[in-house]
């Protein structure tokens, strides 16, 4: 197979974007569909200060390297979750790559907040992933409103947001199918919230970390169960197939033509927010989950004679 | 004969009568966007030849969590 763009060898095969390209085109093609991402949803600009998740996945440091080579300001923040063995790996392995391209990181350890995930795991009557999740999320904002930035970025890619989309749309969820997307504005105890990749599918990106010289942190979580959202991602995998592009057109329709919809139905029957009278965060709630988790795993811990 | 390593499980298998890189992707049970394959640091299209002898990687791209 030839470059679509400059005829050598191709490397990489597109069959959605009825392409293929050598490396130096495929990173050319990579590097447009995050511009044209940003443009679009505007998502940020060259004078605005982001902050990156790093999870040490090839998508979060994929787009790491990505912005920071379009010349925007960004800093990394890695969250070590304090899961033996798997969160010392992730970490070093973020540390190695920023250090290692000049890149500013930050990084926030669960242990010293005082709730490693191993005690969610351990305390928590709910899925740890459910929690873990939900702590990360917490963090990554707060972290992001408290240091001043203009915008949180994520790496999540076409696969992720359309296996999230999908697993929304077979519960119905209004509140998620009102405000998910590539980018989120900011607004009362919320940073604005943005995925520059979410054009770009799970090979596409890994293809790019490749070429990049981008290792895979690839001893996963041993907590990390996954099945359902991979066996969504193999369901579209299997569409995708069928046919090209048609992953990416669920998505935009729904951009277009659904969110809307929701939005509207959740701005009149959903929840309204106000700061958790303990730590500020918004909340329905009085008391945020976050620190209702907290206080009950720390309660746990004092019965079981931990703390 | 070729030589492929498997990513990210980390198990090593040598198969027989393998000519393409469609070849291995069809024995192996994977659609050609599931991983990227790669022979000396270099990234093949799955209508590339294989060979004898040949050590490939195939890394697939989906991320467990
Ligand atoms: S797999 Fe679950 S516990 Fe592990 S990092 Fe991911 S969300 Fe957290
Ligand atoms: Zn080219
Ligand atoms: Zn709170």
């Amino acid at each position: 197979m030839k470059c679509s763009r400059c005829k050598a060898t191709a490397c990489v095969s597109l069959p959605s974007h009825h392409s293929g390209f050598c490396p130096d085109c495929f990173k050319l093609f990579f590097t447009r569909q995050v511009e044209t991402a940003v443009r679009r949803e505007k998502m940020f600009t060259r004078d605005e200060r982001i902050l990156v998740a790093l999870s040490g996945g090839k998508d979060s440091l994929a787009l790491m390297l990505e912005l920071s080579s379009q010349g925007y300001d960004v800093t990394g923040l890695h969250i070590d979750l304090g899961i033996p063995d798997s969160s010392e790996k992730a970490r070093a392995k973020v540390e190695a790559f920023c250090a290692s391209r000049g890149l500013r990181l930050e990084v926030f350890e669960m242990a010293k907040w005082g709730l490693p995930i191993p005690d969610v795991k351990r305390f928590s009557t709910r899925p740890v992933c459910a929690v873990c999740g939900k702590l990360k999320r917490h963090h990554f904002n707060r972290i992001a409103l408290a240091g001043g930035y203009d915008a949180l970025a994520t790496g999540h890619n076409l696969d992720d947001e359309v296996a999230r989309l999908f697993a929304n749309t077979l519960r119905w969820d209004v509140g998620y199918l009102s405000d998910q997307g590539p980018a989120l504005p900011a607004r009362e105890g919320f940073v604005r919230k943005v995925k520059p990749l979410f054009r770009l599918s799970e090979f596409e990106t890994a293809n790019y970390a490749f070429l990049q010289g981008i290792e895979i942190h690839s001893d996963p979580c041993p907590y990390a169960s996954g099945a359902s959202f991979t066996g969504h991602k193999e369901l579209w995998g299997e569409l995708e197939h069928r046919s090209p592009g048609q992953k990416f057109q669920f998505y935009q329709g729904f951009l277009q033509r659904g969110r809307r919809a929701f939005a509207a139905l959740d701005k009149a029957e959903g929840d309204v927010l106000a700061p958790c009278t303990a730590c500020g965060s918004p909340t329905n709630a009085g008391v945020c989950s976050i620190c209702r988790i907290r206080e009950s795993i720390r309660e746990k811990k004092l019965e079981a004679g931990e703390a | 004969m070729i030589t492929v390593n498997l990513e990210p499980d980390g198990k090593v298998l040598e198969l027989h009568d393998i000519r393409s890189v469609v070849g291995l992707l069809n024995k192996l049970g994977m659609r050609h966007t599931m991983a990227i394959i790669a022979r000396g640091g270099e990234l093949l299209t799955p209508d590339r030849k294989l060979s004898h002898g040949d050590v490939v990687l195939v890394r697939k791209v989906t991320s467990a969590g």
